[in-house]
Formats: structure tokens, sequence, C-alpha cells
């Protein structure tokens, strides 16, 4: 025997079937079940129960009111036959196409957002993020977008350069630095190119804000820097505004004989008491004085040809280096006669 | 008969033939799922009335295409506006008159007061009878509910009220005679009221 939920439906079904075939719905009519007919019964009283039938006036009277709704809703909608969601329902080609622009969005999202958290210049994705920027900017409307533009990538630049600050990054803090110079430059002139008002002074305060706040983190990432990024740090410092040392005139008095003492001395703008010799960009050391702006060196020399590359290290870890440098020999008398060479590395002046 | 796609279509862009149909169509069954619910009649129509009018407002959104998901999103819409008559309720204190009942003409549910054969014993007997069916009813699981209303009201089939209710025939039919079963123990042998008349019922239903 079938269990009772399906001699229950299965007389639903039958008594159904007669329903629609206009006999009389009878649940005497088929083979005796007490339990069944019992709930069957029951089926039949909740079917036919009045309570739950319509009163025919109430439904014309709600079909004229629900009519009358959807009547008032186009007149409130007059341009509802071109919607959206409905053409996509109405043409699956356009689900498709719509699907198909979303892969593609998302792709192509995907790959700017990668290179755009690409911080190395070593990296290919560096280039890419370059390139989206210089789009950026070439696709920017207005002078005031495009100086916005340029103060954004200028401050990314900055961040990415504090990731670069150590001994294995060399070249790349090197290019990033470059690319944070001009990148600075670029966004100082877009400020200058804004026609004088409230957008001008806003941007100018802007650079202004950002340019000392690359002096604050330039001048912290100094100690973690080798010499030769020490001094491309100085001089982007000295571009800055900042207080870098200047080298006016080097002077080296050669000794007389092969080995012995050299005297160098360095006059500049800010040098500091307590700075290091540098000679050919590295340490030296050397018995110092500074005086009246000028500090003289007394170094052991035993080479046989003269420095390329003379300059100081500040105790606040700024550097200036130049090959200008007046080179004299030295008589017994300790006169020195000779001649001058090389051009500054930026912080010297020839 | 139209197929429901076709209508459905038509309905969405706002054509009121389509609508009536569709609305002829699902009148018994939202009205008997709401009746069966509440305490009177005119309550049921109320509340019909509202479901119907939030089907014509939100009928361009419909996705589905076929009559088993038409039918569980307009009951949808009737057990959320049922829910939210006994939510309103829960928050309005109870009105009891000092003075005796009179039945109201538009709110009875079938003879009218007038009619030589109108009974007021039998009325009232009538009405606490209904009072103990609705109650019964609300008794029932949702799902049970809706079974009865697919099965019984709108006379579909196990397999369309299975569509409907997202589940198996099987558990359909399990559904469907639980429900009976239990109405069955709830209301005993007493007989359904045949001709109820205005029901005044302020007790609080059960949770929806």
């Amino acid at each position: 025997m079938k269990p009772l939920p399906e001699r229950l439906n299965e007389r639903l079904e039958q008594r159904n079937a007669r329903s629609s075939c206009g006999e009389e719905p009878s649940v005497s009519a088929l083979t005796r079940d007490p339990e069944a007919d019992a709930l069957v019964a029951l089926a039949l009283r909740v079917q036919s129960a009045p309570p739950l039938r319509v009163d025919p006036a109430f439904a014309r009277h709600l079909e004229q009111r629900i009519l009358v709704r959807n009547a008032a809703l186009h007149l409130e909608q007059p341009v509802r036959g071109w919607s959206f969601p409905r053409l996509l329902r109405a043409h699956p080609v356009f689900r498709v196409a719509l699907g198909l622009c979303l892969l593609l969005l998302l792709l192509g999202t995907g790959a700017l957002l990668l290179p755009a958290q690409a911080t190395n210049p070593d990296s290919p994705l560096y280039v890419v993020k370059h390139w989206e920027q210089q789009v950026q900017i070439s696709l920017a409307h207005s002078p005031e977008n495009q100086a916005h533009l340029d103060l954004q990538f200028a401050q990314d630049r900055l961040k990415t350069l504090v990731t670069l600050a150590d001994a294995a990054h060399l070249q790349a803090y090197s290019e990033a630095l470059a690319e944070l110079d001009q990148q600075l430059s670029a966004a100082a002139r877009a400020s200058d190119a804004l026609p004088a008002g409230a957008e001008h002074d806003r941007v100018a305060s802007q650079l202004a804000t950002l340019q000392a706040e690359a002096r604050h983190t330039l001048r912290g990432l100094l100690p973690q820097l080798a010499l030769p990024e020490r001094l491309l740090t100085t001089d982007e410092l000295g571009r800055l505004g900042d207080t870098v040392p200047h080298l006016v005139s080097v002077e080296m008095v050669l000794p007389a004989h092969q080995s012995g003492q050299a005297t160098i001395s360095i006059a500049g703008d800010d040098l500091q008491p307590g700075a290091q010799l540098l000679v050919d960009s590295r340490l030296v050391e050397g018995t110092g004085s500074f005086q009246n702006g000028r500090y003289v060196f007394v170094a052991n020399w035993a080479g046989n040809q003269p420095p390329q590359r003379l300059g100081i290290l500040n105790p606040d870890g700024t550097a200036a280096q130049t090959t200008t440098i007046t080179l004299n020999s030295s008589d017994e008398h300790g006169n020195g006669n000779g001649n001058s060479n090389g051009n500054g590395n930026g912080n010297g002046k020839p | 008969m139209e197929a429901i796609d076709r209508q459905l279509d038509r309905a969405r862009r706002g054509e009121p033939e389509a609508l009536s149909a569709l609305y002829r169509r699902f009148l018994p069954g939202v009205f008997g799922y709401i009746a069966a619910r509440v305490p009177d009649r005119a309550t049921a129509e109320d509340l019909t009335s509202d479901v119907f009018v939030q089907m014509v407002e939100s009928i361009s959104r419909l996705r589905a295409t076929d009559e088993a998901s038409v039918a569980a999103w307009i009951l949808q819409i009737a057990r959320v506006t049922v829910a939210g008559y006994y939510r309103k309720r829960e928050h309005q204190p109870a009105f009891v008159s000092l003075e005796p009942r009179e039945e109201e003409p538009g709110a009875s549910w079938g003879i009218p007061d007038n009619n030589p054969n109108y009974d007021p014993v039998r009325s009232a007997e009538a009405h606490d009878e209904w009072d103990a069916v609705v109650k019964a009813i609300n008794a029932l699981a949702e799902d049970q509910r809706q079974v009865l209303v697919g099965r019984l009201i709108l006379g579909y089939d196990v397999a369309t009220v299975a569509r409907m209710l997202g589940k198996k025939a099987n558990a359909v039919k399990a559904l469907q005679f639980r429900a009976l079963q239990r109405l069955q123990r709830l209301l005993g042998t007493q007989p359904f009221p045949e001709h109820a008349h205005s029901f005044h019922l302020h007790a609080k239903e059960d949770v929806l």
C-alpha cells in the first residue's frame, strides 16, 4: 500500500480530473480509504468555503482600480517604452554584448590596476603605469585638471622613491629621483600656467605642500643612501629650495713628492662644521679646519694622478662634490702653482 | 488561453488586457490566501487590493516567465502584505465596543442582513467557526499554506506547485498531507461555516 500522502494526492488528482470534466466531485465515488477520504473531504471544504471565494462585485471594482492605476503609471512615465532592463530582456543579443563589455572592462581594469601598484622602475609594469599616467595627463580636459594630475603623479613618485631607498635599488632610486624631479617641474609649470585666481592659489599651495613633504622625505632618506645617491638627493633638495652645501671653489695643493700630504681647500655656502672630505666620491680620512666658510683639509696623498672630484659630506647627510679643481704643486716653500679643470656636479659652482 | 510568457510581456508593457488577464488568473488564489489569514472579508479585500496594486506597479521589473514563478511572486507580495497588516495591528490598541455588535452590510460574507433566511444565531456560530478556521490556517507553516492555496484554490498540479515553491514534488505531497492533517487536528470534526458573516476578531494572530 502506498503511503498516505501519496494516496491523498492521488485522490485529490482524481477529484480534480472529475471536476475539470464537469463531473461533480465526490469522495464517495472513489474506492474507500477512510484516512485519505477524511483529508480529501477537508480539502473540499476548504476549497469551497464561501469565505475564501471572491465577491464578484469586489472583483470588478478592483479590476477597474488596477487598470486606472496602470494608466496613471503610464502617464507619469511616458518614456517607459525604452528602458535598459527592458532592452536587455527583449533582446538576448544585448545581454551577450553587455556581458562581453563587462568582461573587457574587468580585464581592462585588472590590466590597469596591476601596473598602478607597480613601484619598481625596473618592472615592465612600471612602464605601463607611466604610459597610463601620460595618457591621463594628455586626456586632461582642463589646465586645472592637468595640474592636479601632475601633483598626484609627483606624489606617487615620492612614495615610489621611499620604497627604493636601499642598497639593492641604487639604479632604480636614481631613476625614480629623476622622475620625481621631472614631475615636480611639470606640476610647477602646470601651476604657473593657471590663470590668477582661487584655483591657481589652491594648486600653488598644494605644490608648496608637496615640495615641503618632498624635502622632508628626502632628508629622511639620506642616511639610508650610498654616497652617489646622497649627492643626487642633495642636488634635488637644493632644487626644492632646501639648504644644502654649494661649493664655490676647490683648490688642491699636491705634495712636492710622490707621497706626502695634500692640502685641500674648499670654499662654499652652507658648509657645516664637522664635514668630511670626499675624494672621487669616497670618504677620505683627513684633518680639517673650518674658518670663515672655508674648509681646509690636510690628507695623506700617495697617488700619481690628481683626483677627478673633490667634495664634502655635511654632518646632516647632505653632500656636494665638484670636478672644478684648481691644482697646485707645492714647492719647498709651500707655494702652489697649477691649473684648474672640470665642472660642477650640481652643487659646485665653477 | 494565451501563453503566460506572452501575457507577461504584454503586461510588462502595461497593456490593460494582459494585466486584466493576469489579475483574473491570480485573484482567487490571492484572495483565498489572504481571506484564510485575516479575520474579516473587508480586511481581506483591502489587502487583496494592495497586493494587485503592487503587482501593477512592479510588474515591469518582474523577470518570471512561467506561471509558477508568477504565482510565487504574487503570493510573496500577499505574504508580505499580510505580515505588514499584523505588524501594524501589534502597534494599535484593540478597541472593544460597549455597544451591541452590528453587522456591516458591506462586510457581509454572503447573505445580507435583510435576507429572510438570515438567522442571527447561525451567523454567530458561523463567525466562531470561521474564527477557528482562520486560526487553524494561521497555525500552518507558510509553505503548507502556499501548498493549499496552489493546490486547492489555484488548482495547480503538484509539479506546478513544486516549481512555485522551489521544492520537489514529493516534498509538496508531504506538505499537502501535513497541512490537511494539521487542519483536521486543529478543527476536529466541526463543520466549515457555510455562510459566515462579518467577523470582529481582535485576537492577535500567530507570528508570520
